[in-house]
């Protein structure tokens, strides 16, 4: 047993000094918390520009054979010192930039294991593992899981990663998409680009649905007159993807461009109905139409003397009959593209053919777009409904694309048909893609059905805060980011894709002159790629 | 509640020791003239500064001795740049005041080449005190050692030493000098007094009189010849006040040993830029750094009291028992619960 003594003092004289040196390892880029849902590290507070951590960016976490990848939610200002000392500071500058520096809270975005695996993760990476900006080795595994519709690169921060494209997939297409952005963010750039793609799918035999595009403001078919912006049609290499359609007679008698005709048997009442505000015996008036007229010439009999007498026959008094017909006829010589002869068989065609079917309506308002676009619309669900009836099989799937989607599918719209679209479409392979700069006012239910979000930039906090809650995979952390993106970087979420990935949206013009320049098949064959048959 | 009359009498006390009522009086009574006051020159240095601190957190105490948890060390600068910190002792210390000789006396024999101590019973209720600065002291010798001429130790506190450590104090001196590296004593809080009626503090009386007088200058006063109730100075050096940067108002007793004595500016010339930063204007950097780097925080000392009854339990003692002995009354009046 030892003596009290002993115990007290040191051994000898060599245990009397056992200096413990603590010296400048670097304490920065390590992960230094804090729990499984959230990461934690900090980095020098005064980086150089190029440096600088941004909100959005991802970082990969190194950690024994497993790389955690996170994104940054936001960077606080920090040090180990405590109080309010800097709101007090004097001084020439900081002496110990070990001791002050940003915290960087990082979201967990999952794991990637040795074999290029990526799954979510229910562990945390050890304490001091080393933190690095992610790069184009750690995203490989991205490339996997992307798919066929490219629409840009993938971002991180303000930097691209250009070997990883960031494609959408055509099988999750028929369960809606919606593209969300303000004005002047690159929703049309989107459309273009995204349409792009789909004409080169579709040329090349590879596309899986048809993706109807109407445009009120004229510019995706031959973009705007003298300027840089380019249309659909400049995709000379991929043309034989698009099938246009105008009503503006120039447009029309280009080759490749069809006059948009819709045969007056093909309007219904109830595409009517959705023109005006009506009151209720309007609306029961236009309710008896289909029982009291031939649904094939309801437009011209309703209009003639005998047809009105009819009406009354029925009980509906002559003022809500003249308000009926005088609507009516003002919709029928609004609309000069309603005929005898109609495109819509056509436009179906194409459409079943996995094209991209672009309907040009250049100066038309608001309420005839609508009405076209309801023509359109229940014309192809009936006809896609009969299919899957009848079995059909070889048809593609077709996307409706709704600009302004908010007029149609929000909760005080009575457009009920687009809502059976969005809620029922799916079943018989019709998709929506809701084009809109006010989230907030689409109905929160009908938002859930939207598997694909393409979100670019939302200043007004209830737009971001509608997604968020309708969203399929979590967007709530990424609020500060959506609000500072700029114009033409987006949030991408969608099935198929394991988390919600930034994305550079291509400048349809350079995409354009890329796809341009992409060899044909026969050229491919000449440099030895794919050589279809023996010689 | 306190006494009306009794609070505004204190108030007045209080008002007449801070307040410095114009110059003329303080300059007459100190012996202190405009012309004392040395504008410092800042010069570059790129030698290293050295600076020591020490620590000292009570753990426990069963009546008859206390346990403390002592550590000291250094950090060392170049410029503006930290270097390293150094921790040299870093242990709990059984103070008994029988045990006394058999905690120093190794410590003084291996490093200073001295015999052991002799503590008067006076000082028995010092001891944690006198083991930390000790160690302090060790920590100066360490520096020394990995020190090159030229080079500046600063301390954390005065010269003006317990009179059982002085032999060490000299030592220390004689190594720095023939090394030739600069040693100095920067005290946050300082003594320091004047006046005849009632006791007034001369660092705060002499910085204020100097924000008149060299206003954003930094500069140094000599403390030789001046009315100062300056302690027994039996240390062998000089005491001067410095404010190492003009753009602070703090000053600080700074203890010099003698063999600095004519090199005074040139010395603190090289510490004016490394006195500015931002964390801690007006104050050697590299002090701060050590303050910050060697104290024991609160959690430091509840984290070795736990581990002292941890290791209590394990040689078979019970909570009981160790609360029994160990337990401050206080902690009960207080309803703390420390064991």
């Amino acid at each position: 047993m030892q003596t009290i003594e002993t115990q007290a003092q040191p051994d000898n004289a060599t245990s009397l000094l056992k200096p413990k040196v603590i010296e400048g390892k670097d304490t920065t880029y390590r992960i230094v918390s804090r729990n499984v849902s959230e990461y934690q590290f900090i980095v020098p507070f005064n980086l150089p520009d190029e440096e600088r951590v941004e909100v959005g960016q991802i970082f990969s976490i190194n950690d024994q054979g497993l790389t955690y990848l996170a994104r940054v939610l936001n960077i606080e200002h920090s040090s180990n010192y405590d109080g309010h000392w800097d709101t007090t500071m004097k001084g020439t500058q900081f002496f110990d930039s070990d001791q002050i520096f940003n915290r960087v809270v990082a979201e967990p975005l999952g794991c990637i294991n040795k074999n290029l695996e990526f799954k979510k993760s229910r562990t945390l990476p050890t304490k001091f593992s080393p933190v690095s900006r992610a790069e184009r080795e750690e995203f490989k595994f991205l490339s996997q899981v992307m798919g066929d519709i490219e629409v840009g690169y993938l971002r991180n921060g303000s930097r691209l990663v250009e070997e990883i494209p960031v494609a959408l997939h055509s099988d999750a297409i028929d369960h809606h998409m919606g593209v969300f952005a303000t004005t002047g963010m690159g929703k049309s750039n989107f459309m273009k680009v995204f349409a792009a793609s789909c004409m080169r799918l579709a040329a090349q035999g590879d596309s899986k649905f048809g993706l109807l595009i109407v445009d009120p403001h004229g510019e995706y078919l031959k973009g705007k007159r003298n300027s840089q912006v380019k249309g659909l049609v400049h995709l000379t290499r991929y043309r034989e993807g698009l099938a246009c359609y105008s009503t503006d007679r120039s447009n029309a008698t280009d080759p490749g461009v069809e006059e948009l005709t819709i045969s007056e048997s093909e309007i219904f009442p109830e595409d009517i109905a959705l023109l005006y505000e009506w009151s209720a015996p309007q609306r029961d008036a236009l309710d008896a139409i289909s029982r009291i007229f031939d649904p094939n010439s309801w437009l011209d009999e309703i209009k003639t003397p005998d047809g009105m007498a009819r009406m009354m026959q029925e009980g509906f008094k002559d003022s809500t009959v003249n308000v009926l017909v005088r609507r009516i006829k003002n919709e029928l010589g609004r609309n000069s593209y309603i005929k005898k002869r109609s495109s819509l068989a056509n436009i179906l065609a194409n459409l079943q053919k996995g094209k991209v079917v672009l309907v040009d309506i250049p100066r038309m308002s608001d309420r005839s777009e609508l009405f076209l676009l309801s023509v359109i619309s229940r014309y192809i669900l009936d006809e896609y409904k009969k299919d899957e009836k009848e079995g059909e099989e070889s048809r593609k799937n077709c996307l409706i694309t709704i600009e302004e989607a908010q007029r149609v599918l929000g909760a005080a719209s009575n457009t009920s048909r687009f809502e059976s679209i969005a809620r029922e479409g799916r079943k018989f392979g019709v998709g929506l893609c809701a084009i809109t700069q006010q989230p907030k006012l689409i109905e929160k239910q009908l938002l859930s059905q939207f598997n694909t979000l393409v979100v670019m930039g939302l200043g007004d906090r209830n737009d971001r805060q509608q997604l968020e809650e309708s969203a399929k995979q979590d967007l709530t952390s990424m609020d500060t980011e959506i609000q500072t993106l700029e114009k033409g970087e987006a949030v991408v979420s969608t099935l198929n894709i394991p988390f919600p990935v930034p994305a550079r949206i291509h400048r349809y013009e350079d995409y354009l002159h890329r796809l341009n320049l992409e060899d044909p098949p026969e050229r491919l064959i000449k440099k030895g790629g794919f050589k279809p048959f023996l010689e | 509640m306190e006494d009306r009359g009794r609070l505004s009498i204190i108030a007045e006390l209080i008002r007449d020791h801070i307040s410095l009522d114009g110059l003329d009086q303080f300059l007459c009574q100190t012996g202190v003239e405009k012309n004392d006051f040395v504008v410092i020159q800042p010069s570059d240095f790129s030698g290293e500064i050295f600076a020591i601190d020490g620590s000292n957190a009570a753990i426990c105490s069963y009546l008859t001795a206390n346990v403390n948890l002592i550590r000291a060390g250094y950090a060392v600068y170049r410029k503006r740049d930290w270097q390293r910190t150094v921790i040299t002792f870093d242990d709990l210390f059984l103070a008994d005041p029988k045990l006394s000789g058999t905690n120093f006396d190794p410590y003084l024999e291996h490093f200073f080449g001295l015999n052991a101590i002799n503590l008067k019973e006076s000082d028995l209720d010092r001891l944690s005190s006198y083991y930390r600065e000790m160690q302090e002291y060790v920590a100066i010798n360490d520096a020394l050692n990995r020190s090159h001429p030229g080079d500046i130790i600063l301390y954390d506190g005065s010269f003006e030493v317990f009179e059982p450590l002085r032999d060490v104090l000299a030592t220390i001196f004689s190594r720095a000098s023939e090394k030739e590296v600069a040693l100095l004593a920067v005290a946050k809080s300082s003594s320091l007094s004047w006046g005849m009626a009632i006791t007034l503090p001369f660092v705060q009386h002499t910085s204020m009189a100097a924000s008149q007088l060299l206003p954003g200058e930094a500069w140094y006063l000599s403390l030789k010849g001046k009315k100062v109730d300056a302690g027994q100075g039996k240390w062998g050096g000089q005491t001067y006040v410095v404010r190492f940067c003009g753009e602070s108002e703090h000053a600080f007793r700074v203890d010099v040993p003698e063999y600095l004595g004519d090199d005074m500016g040139q010395i603190l010339g090289k510490l004016t830029d490394h006195s500015c930063s931002a964390e801690c204007l007006g104050y050697p950097h590299a002090l701060f750094r050590a303050h910050r780097d060697i104290r024991i925080t609160e959690q430091e000392g509840a984290a070795a009291r736990e581990r002292l009854i941890a290791g209590l339990s394990e040689l078979g003692m019970a909570h009981k028992e160790i609360r029994m002995l160990m337990q401050d009354y206080h902690d009960i009046l207080e309803m703390r619960t420390r064991f």
